[in-house]
């Protein structure tokens, strides 16, 4: 994996001048799908794997990844993900989108655009009812928060209408836009719905339509023939729901699969040894995975303790056992590609016995046993069974408490009752979108006792979060995302891991189309 | 004996909702939140009290439990909240897989455990008996959840002889069968040993009573008597053990459906526990309690009415 | 052989001893459990590596003269893992069992002694603890307090208590409407005393049977807890802990898997064999249709 510095592309020019190129539908056909490679033998069937069950195909109430895989090829968005190695965006249902000021988007749809199942053309009052339900409160959608800074849409035309935000929203280009909530839907058909839908489709306005679902096993597409659009790649798209990464790869080396996310564990021997039609590609994430430390629990108020702590963990070696060598110690919660990375962490990854050794004795802590919370998964068990060794070291006792996933997710939360206080060290990894806005969010004093389990609560860093959502200097933005993951580190209550990877596999006979991290982006498949 | 089946099925029933119930507060006392677990890292705190007013999460601990025995007499097992569908659509979609898995494992295990308690009881005390023997002990001691890890290994991962996961293509009979093999095979296997002994010593029993030897004395051929006559008597104690065993083979089936990444009742409960899908959970282990007391009920019943020793006992 | 039930001159226990070695099964079943035993107690004194030592570079190693079995992820030697394993198998086998046959006993007697709605009440009890499928209940509760050696002790000894109260409660109603038993009821013998005396001596060969059937069964569930998660906490190595890590490594390597297997299949071999053997000794009566 080679380490370059991606900028968000299409963000870094100055919006103005960005996209004011309205030419003809032929052109704009192009640029809508046109990314889909230069699909030869179109047709066929293409079989990929998600990781979970499929859970809703409403967009508000989609949940996250694997539910918008599925909804991504049904449904149009005005810009999507661009496939390839760096980050931005491309249009799709947008003829025309451009940022006027901070709080304003105009935006005007293709003429093309519409629903089947007699749902008609694509309309400004659909793209209205779409973005807006996200922020109703009473319809109470999951996904919300990604469109926390909508005000309002403005209808100007029957194709053309006004983005009104209420302040400057800097991850409206890279998370609102193109990823869930960004997703058009027919008011006309869901009001018809009674305002939501849960797992039955009722009409698509992507390449592809939702033919059927199996609980547990696997989600159907199929070429949707009201498509105006260049032709979808595949008349059917099956997706299996496959939680476990090891069946999946057994079920790819069966013929099973064209397409899987595979175990970090398993790069090693796929590199050499897999079926002889088939390609591994690594594709960096943006997961990130750090040891966490309470500062409000009595023994890690202790700040010489935490810091001898950071200095004990030997992150090289946990890559090896938990990893396989094939993640990367990473510098802090922004991974590489995003604006706000740091080169270099403060404190080094590798352990530093001496210094580790020099803070414990200051702290006054030594041969103190502590605890480790962590989600039971094979990989945190590794992981932290390396750092109870690293900690032995320094003559500090570790003990790993296992929790399944509902009883980790509420450790540091105050309104699921007082077990926060007893969180010592935690094991954890968030989820992240492609915007360093996403990252600090959880770290700020308002998220204390919410996802801020470490209970850190820094003005400064505070401050430089909600100045970063706003900011449209790229150099700046850089800074401010920089400065705060060191005010993080500083505090001594952070040990970053990694950002792990993205393994994939595939067959020869198809080209994915993925996202710089990896994920699946189905409209932009073809077979090769 | 109506009187007995009457008296039968109210305590199945008695039974069924004491661990219902008991299972209801036990879940309900378990920490962790549905609703955080559902919405990850994005949770506000309004969209969490709101989930957990939709789960009924509010109320107190005995309110919820009549609600949820009231819906349940109407067929209502209530709504997963995670993917907004009934709980009885979602638990009916899984159960078919176990059930497949159980009765499969059932039909060839006790196939082949009869053939071989059969076997033994004719050459009894033959070394082959005494094969027979150990290998049915052995049968019994392996747990089943190893068996399913070594053939996994051995006949999908090594010899890649049958697919290593999932329950085949929806309609497609040849392949669900395909998917059934090894995990069939590895939560069978302990039954083939069951059976195989409880056949061979109900025979042996059989054979040694009166009226077997007066048959014998009729000159009737030793064979048919074995076959048609003890064969046929030898048999109804295997149908109470297996009845008794649906709970055994239950559990059983979990291991298998992890090992084997199957579709089914198991999974579904343990992963509904751990995201604390609390009406998922409840629904499924309502399905296999009432699976596992009406195949006790029945196998009691059926005894009842072919011994009547039993019938005046109670 | 109906004498062995009157010979009371070489002691019982060397009486069952010499009963179990003479069976070829019996013996095989002694030797496997007195390994399997000794193994757990010395482990500290006879595994080649530290169970628990990390040693990072040597990680995922096949069998060799160095790792008799192997290393798993984090280059702990799997042969020291499986044999210090042993230990934890028999740190849940006998206090369940213990228990289980303990809580077994006394309710099976306030059952088969007690009035008709207390043995109902009793019955149902077991029933509703029989009618849970295991793994579900142990995961309900595992849920509720935590994954531990002592949850999962818990467990399984709830789950294993009506095996024993049944058997007793049979027997107690049995003897209860003997007539010596009666004889002593008439002469004023306390129900403790009867219970004590009478009954007790009674039902525990039968027990014992049944506890030497019921381990291979106990550490099992120890392993299948313990490979779902539930059980012992990491680094200490279970059988069920070691083959959960071979279940994630199966691409890997197949040696952990089957490292982890074989003890588990030799330990419950033994004691049924062993508990085969005693049967027959205990109850005279089957030996001859062995």
């Amino acid at each position: 994996m080679t380490k370059v510095n991606f900028e968000w592309k299409s963000m870094s020019i100055p919006r103005r001048e960005f996209l004011k190129t309205t030419t003809a539908a032929g052109a704009l056909a192009a640029s809508g799908v046109g990314f889909s490679s230069s699909a030869s033998a179109a047709g066929g069937t293409l079989k990929t794997r998600t990781y979970a069950d499929m859970r809703s195909l409403d967009p508000a109430f989609s949940q996250g990844v694997v539910d918008e895989l599925i909804q991504a090829p049904i449904y149009s968005k005005l810009v999507q993900y661009k496939p390839g190695r760096e980050w931005g965006w491309k249009k799709d249902a947008a003829a025309m989108v451009e940022q006027v000021d901070d709080t304003h988007i105009k935006f005007a749809l293709r003429d093309d655009q519409g629903f089947n199942n007699g749902f008609g053309a694509m309309t400004a009052e659909d793209v209205k009812y779409s973005f807006e339900r996200h922020t109703d409160e009473e319809l109470g959608g999951t996904n919300g928060p990604d469109m926390g800074a909508l005000d309002h849409v403005e209808v100007t035309g029957e194709r053309e209408g006004t983005i009104v935000l209420k302040n400057a929203f800097q991850p409206l280009w890279s998370i609102t836009l193109p990823y869930i909530t960004g997703n058009i839907i027919s008011k006309k058909a869901w009001e018809g719905a009674g305002g939501k839908i849960s797992t039955t489709a009722i009409t698509a306005s992507g390449p592809y339509m939702h033919k059927s679902w199996v609980s547990k096993q696997k989600s159907t597409l199929v070429a949707n023939p009201d498509w105006k659009g260049e032709k979808a790649a595949f008349d059917e798209i099956q997706i299996f729901h496959i939680d476990d990464e090891k069946s999946a790869e057994i079920a790819f080396e069966a013929g099973e699969l064209d397409f899987t996310r595979v175990s970090l564990g398993s790069v090693e021997r796929l590199r050499t040894d897999r079926p002889a039609d088939s390609t591994l590609d690594e594709f960096p994430s943006l997961y990130y995975a750090w040891v966490g430390m309470n500062v409000d629990n009595e023994k890690l108020s202790n700040k010489k303790l935490r810091q001898a702590i950071q200095h004990a963990i030997d992150v090289p070696s946990i890559m090896e056992a938990a990893y396989f060598g094939a993640a990367k110690p990473s510098t802090g919660i922004i991974a590489p590609g995003l604006s706000g990375h740091r080169e270099k962490s403060l404190v080094s990854p590798e352990q530093n016995l001496d210094k580790a050794m020099a803070l414990l004795e200051e702290s006054g802590a030594g041969g103190s046993n502590i605890t480790l919370d962590i989600l039971n998964k094979s990989a945190n068990v590794t992981a932290a069974q390396v750092i109870q060794a690293n900690l032995a070291q320094i003559g500090l006792n570790l003990e790993i408490r296992l929790h399944e996933g509902a009883t980790f997710w509420s450790l540091g939360d105050e309104t699921a009752g007082d077990q926060w206080k007893n969180v010592e060290l935690i094991l954890n990894r968030y989820s992240m979108t492609p915007d360093p806005y996403y990252a600090t969010s959880w770290f700020t004093c308002d998220q204390v006792g919410g996802w801020n389990w470490e209970r850190i609560c820094s003005p400064e860093f505070d401050e430089l979060h909600a100045a970063g959502q706003s900011e449209g200097d790229p150099v700046k933005r850089d800074a401010i995302y920089q400065r705060a993951q060191d005010i993080m580190e500083e505090t001594g209550a952070y040990k970053f891991l990694t950002h792990e990877a993205t393994p994939v596999i595939y067959r020869n006979s198809i080209a994915p189309g993925l996202r710089p991290d990896g994920l699946q982006l189905l409209r932009d498949y073809s077979p090769a | 004996m109506l009187t007995f089946i009457t008296k039968r099925i109210g305590l199945a029933l008695a039974i069924a909702a004491l661990s219902v119930t008991l299972l209801f507060i036990i879940i309900h006392l378990i920490p962790g939140d549905p609703a955080r677990t559902m919405l990850g890292p994005k949770a506000t705190p309004e969209l969490i009290a709101e989930i957990q007013a939709r789960m009924g999460l509010d109320k107190t601990l005995p309110h919820q439990i009549l609600i949820f025995f009231g819906n349940m007499l109407q067929g209502d097992l209530g709504m997963d909240i995670f993917s907004n569908r009934p709980v009885a659509t979602i638990v009916f979609e899984q159960l078919p897989h176990t059930l497949a898995l159980i009765f499969s494992a059932i039909a060839w295990s006790a196939t082949l455990g009869i053939f071989l308690g059969c076997f033994s009881a004719v050459r009894r005390n033959s070394l082959a008996d005494r094969l027979t023997g150990i290998l049915a002990v052995s049968f019994i001691a392996a747990p089943a959840f190893v068996i399913a890890l070594y053939s996994l290994l051995l006949f999908a991962v090594e010899l890649k002889w049958f697919p290593a996961i999932g329950a085949g293509t929806p309609g497609d009979i040849g392949d669900i069968i395909w998917h059934l093999v090894l995990p069939s095979f590895a939560i069978g296997l302990s039954w083939v040993g069951y059976i195989a002994r409880l056949v061979r010593a109900s025979m042996l029993e059989i054979l040694g009573e009166g009226h077997v030897r007066t048959a014998r004395a009729f000159g009737l051929p030793e064979k048919w008597i074995t076959y048609r006559y003890a064969l046929k008597l030898a048999i109804l104690p295997t149908v109470t053990v297996i009845g008794v065993g649906m709970g055994f083979l239950l559990s059983a089936a979990v291991f298998a459906e992890i090992v084997f990444s199957r579709p089914g009742l198991g999974k579904l409960v343990i992963d509904s526990i751990s995201t604390r899908n609390y009406p998922v959970v409840m629904g499924s282990v309502l399905v296999s309690t009432i699976l596992f007391v009406a195949s006790t009920t029945l196998s009691d019943i059926v005894n009842a009415i072919l011994d009547p020793r039993i019938r005046q006992a109670k | 052989m109906a004498d062995t039930e009157n010979t009371k001159t070489r002691g019982e226990f060397a009486e069952i001893i010499y009963h179990l070695v003479r069976d070829p099964l019996g013996c095989t079943g002694f030797v496997i459990v007195t390994a399997f035993v000794f193994i757990a107690l010395f482990a500290d004194f006879i595994v080649p590596y530290d169970p628990i030592g990390l040693n990072i570079k040597d990680r995922l190693q096949g069998p060799s003269a160095a790792h008799l079995m192997g290393t798993d992820q984090l280059g702990r030697d799997t042969l020291s893992r499986v044999m210090m394993g042993s230990r934890v198998a028999l740190q849940v086998a006998l206090p369940t069992i213990g228990g289980a046959m303990f809580i077994g006993i006394l309710l099976g007697m306030i059952a088969g002694f007690g009035s008709r709605t207390v043995d109902n009440a009793i019955v149902l009890f077991f029933d509703t603890i029989r009618s849970f499928p295991t793994v579900m209940f142990a995961l309900a509760v595992v849920a509720l307090v935590g994954p531990s050696l002592t949850t999962v002790i818990f467990v399984i000894m709830m789950t294993s208590i009506p095996t024993y109260g049944r058997v007793v409660r049979t027997q107690t109603l049995s003897l209860r409407n003997s007539e010596f038993i009666l004889a002593e009821r008439s002469l004023g013998a306390s129900v403790a005393r009867i219970l004590g005396v009478h009954i007790l001596p009674n039902v525990m060969g039968p027990l014992a049977v049944l506890a030497a059937m019921d381990i291979p069964t106990v550490i099992g569930l120890e392993a299948g807890l313990s490979f779902l998660g539930m059980g012992v906490k990491p680094p200490t190595p279970s059988w069920g802990s070691i083959l959960n890590d071979g279940y994630s490594l199966i691409r890997n390597t197949p040696w952990i898997i089957v490292a982890g297997g074989i003890p588990l299949i030799l330990t419950t071999l033994g004691f049924t064999f062993l508990g085969e053997a005693l049967r027959d000794v205990v109850d005279p009566k089957l030996r001859g249709t062995k």
